[in-house]
């Protein structure tokens, strides 16, 4: 998947990576009430901040990503990593997402009147449509974990089904109940 | 509260939250962060407040007229009651030692979820309504008075507390926010406002004994049930003994391995285990549930919900109980039955037949868990194991809240599982043991409906075990609670897929060499053992660990 990236411009962009990704990283941060974007900037531990060790974890690799030759594999896993966890949080899709359109405005600042010095807009612009690509796979991604909340939903409620059975024998209507989820599980491989 | 967006708002895309004082951040309301109303059958069955329909997405919550007087009445009463409740009111100096500690915050990032900010809900009440500074001062003392917007805001986050007490343990003055979540639940059901998975529950357990409300006959039968899945998959015949007057041992264990998958697994360990050491115990139709869901809706309804299984030891003449796996029932076992129901002298000091080893931590309560029990069984060489037969098994081991923090339990089911499984790896330090991070469904929480919700608070539980799963090829969680065995499937099935979960005594079930047992290529699911056949005839079974 991707483009190859100009050479010139791929140089700038390597160059410039400590500050955007930085900045990239503080705004993720702020799509969190400010008493939360500290505390996921401030905690280093992995296991007592997940969700800001996952944004460290991730962002400089899909940076990476997308300024190289992306692997389209490794590319989603990462957009995984950050969007998953947003999938079940306060955000709206658009919000939820919106991380990665977040990219443009801080390159722009950051490299655009280089650019514009070396002659290079009209690459900067084919880049900044690779940056939307990576935004709808994050759509992509973001869809399939709503997916997979229903799913789960689904099939707590099958795991459950003396909650739907009015009295009958709960051995009964489990043995059913997990027949059924077997059932609809072979169903969707098949298709 | 919650409401529809207009289409002006629906064109918004908030990039940032406002940066506001957290009282002018008004809360909405979201479905899957909350669970259903209980319905009104279910609260007039124990003779609860205002039993009636109501809907938290609407503006009327059906509050009876004198609301808020009952309200700050029922709080004045148990500030007098219970002396903690008005010390965890008054000292907490909001240091924020407890704010990034909680499993709903970490894995939320909603600043309400820090537990200095949840018991600050009712805190600023407490101050706003009851102490000279805020009554004067207000917002200047951190006091706000209570309205029906304040009610509704308490009402929501006291569901999104799984009162696991991990806090508490970082707090430098002990603040047990747990307990302001328990009161805060007590107070919220004086409107007959719990929520309807915790008070159905509730009431099928005052009426039958447990949680389902499972009648004898059919608790019976789903025992039996899973006798003949051990005839199949072991070859051997069990007749459980229930309601057996003058046995030594009554066993009591959470409803949830009776009928849900994969607690029937668990049951399926305790009743090779039993059979394997020849125990005289019984089962009990009436004391059918350990858990008990009135301690997450009001201590008396614990009270009474609890009371049964000293009652039904007495009924039998039993000598000492043992419990099953569960996370609740043992603080409530090991910090409150004593006083709730006892001190039952008519008990005897838990004595293990076998090896004659003294529970002395069970002096008082006279009950004994199970993993202690196997863990004694285990050193005394009493159990025939074939820990082979979990080989294809890489586990780690989730504290479970109350177990760890709530009685203090951390190496029995370490040494259980260490001896019945090879693979053991344990998750990070400061994820484990007393700081083990919550299932994210406990306390009533493990509805369907509130899916995001139990989503969120499972990340940091999850996040640990993808980490071993990584790293050492972890694919089995073990644990020693029944809401764990509930709802940590889902957890993973979002986080980690590849790891499935089960409890302790179901690897101890696997592994028991049982006198008259077949072949046996399938665990107690029926799946099949990789390579079992072949490492079975190769070398010798371990014997008397």
């Amino acid at each position: 998947m991707g483009r190859k990236l100009h050479k010139g411009l791929r140089e700038i962009l390597e160059q410039k990576k400590g500050p955007i990704v930085e900045k990239w990283r503080d705004q993720i941060h702020k799509s969190y009430p400010p008493e939360t974007a500290q505390f996921l900037k401030r905690e280093k531990n992995k296991f007592s901040n997940p969700i800001g060790s996952s944004i460290e974890e991730t962002i400089w690799p899909l940076f990476d990503q997308l300024i190289g030759e992306a692997d389209a594999v490794l590319t989603k896993k990462l957009l995984d990593n950050i969007v998953r966890v947003r999938a079940v949080q306060d955000f709206t899709p658009a919000s939820a997402v919106q991380i990665i359109f977040a990219l443009k405005p801080i390159i722009r600042k950051e490299i655009f009147s280089l650019v514009e010095k070396k002659g290079l807009v009209k690459e900067y612009l084919k880049f900044e449509s690779e940056i939307d690509r990576f935004g709808l796979l994050a759509f992509d991604v973001f869809m399939e974990c709503r997916e997979r909340v229903w799913e789960i939903k689904r099939n707590d409620l099958l795991k459950r089904p003396y909650l739907l059975a009015g009295g009958m024998c709960p051995s009964y209507m489990m043995k059913r109940g997990i027949k059924h989820l077997e059932k609809l599980k072979k169903e969707i491989t098949q298709h | 509260m919650a409401k529809e967006l207009t289409p002006q708002e629906m064109l918004r895309i908030d990039l940032t939250p406002p940066n506001r004082d957290w009282m002018d951040i008004p809360t909405v309301i979201k479905p899957g962060i909350y669970c259903y109303p209980a319905k009104p059958e279910k609260v007039e069955v124990l003779g609860m407040p205002n039993p009636h329909v109501w809907s938290p997405l609407d503006d009327d919550w059906g509050l009876p007229d004198d609301w808020k007087e009952t309200f700050l009445e029922g709080m004045r009463e148990r500030l007098n009651k219970h002396r903690s409740f008005k010390i965890f009111m008054d000292i907490c100096v909001r240091c924020g030692a407890c704010a990034d500690k909680c499993h709903f915050f970490l894995g939320s990032g909603d600043p309400k979820n820090m537990p200095v900010a949840r018991a600050e809900l009712i805190r600023s009440v407490y101050r706003g309504e009851f102490t000279k500074a805020g009554q004067i001062l207000g917002r200047l003392a951190g006091g706000r008075k209570l309205t029906e917007d304040v009610l509704k805001e308490i009402w929501y986050y006291m569901f999104q507390c799984t009162e696991c007490r991990r806090c508490s343990l970082f707090c430098p003055y002990g603040i047990d926010t747990a307990e302001v979540t328990i009161i805060g639940r007590e107070l919220i059901n004086l409107f007959g406002l719990n929520i309807n998975w915790i008070q159905e529950p509730v009431a099928n357990c005052y009426e039958t004994g447990n949680h389902l409300g499972l009648l004898p006959h059919t608790f019976k039968q789903n025992v039996e049930f899973m006798c003949m899945d051990i005839e199949e998959f072991v070859g051997i015949t069990i007749e459980p003994p229930f309601n057996r007057k003058g046995a030594e041992i009554l066993f009591v264990t959470p409803s949830g391995d009776v009928f849900a998958e994969p607690g029937i697994y668990t049951l399926m360990g305790y009743l090779l285990l039993f059979e394997h050491i020849g125990l005289d115990y019984t089962w009990s139709t009436y004391a059918s549930e350990g858990g008990n869901f009135g301690f997450f809706t009001a201590l008396d309804v614990a009270q009474r919900l609890n009371a049964k299984i000293y009652a039904e030891a007495k009924r039998l003449g039993v000598k000492w109980i043992l419990g099953g796996e569960c996370g609740h029932m043992w603080r409530v076992v090991h910090q409150y039955m004593n006083t709730f129901n006892g001190p039952p002298d008519f008990l005897e000091e838990p004595v293990n037949p076998l090896t004659g080893t003294k529970f002395e931590n069970a002096k008082s309560a006279k009950m004994v868990h199970i993993s202690e029990f196997t863990a004694d069984l285990i050193k005394h060489g009493k159990l025939k194991l074939n820990p082979r037969r979990n080989d294809h098994l890489k586990v780690t081991y989730h504290d479970s809240c109350n177990p760890s923090r709530g009685m203090g339990m951390f190496e029995e089911p370490r040494y259980v599982i260490k001896n019945v499984c090879k693979n053991f790896y344990e998750m990070p330090e400061n994820t484990i043991r007393e700081q083990t991070f919550c299932c994210g469904s406990g306390a009533g929480l493990n509805a369907g409906e509130n899916m995001e919700l139990r989503l969120r608070g499972g990340l940091p539980r999850a996040n640990a075990v993808k980490y071993v799963h990584e790293r050492f090829g972890v694919n089995m969680l073990s644990c020693v609670c029944a809401i764990d065995r509930a709802v940590l499937p889902a957890s993973m099935e979002y986080w980690v897929p590849e790891v499935n979960v089960c409890g302790v005594s179901e690897l101890v079930g696997n592994a028991l060499i049982m006198e008259g047992e077949h072949d046996r290529p399938t665990d107690l699911r029926g799946e099949e053992i990789p390579g079992i056949a072949k490492a079975e005839g190769e070398e010798e079974v371990k014997e008397d660990v």
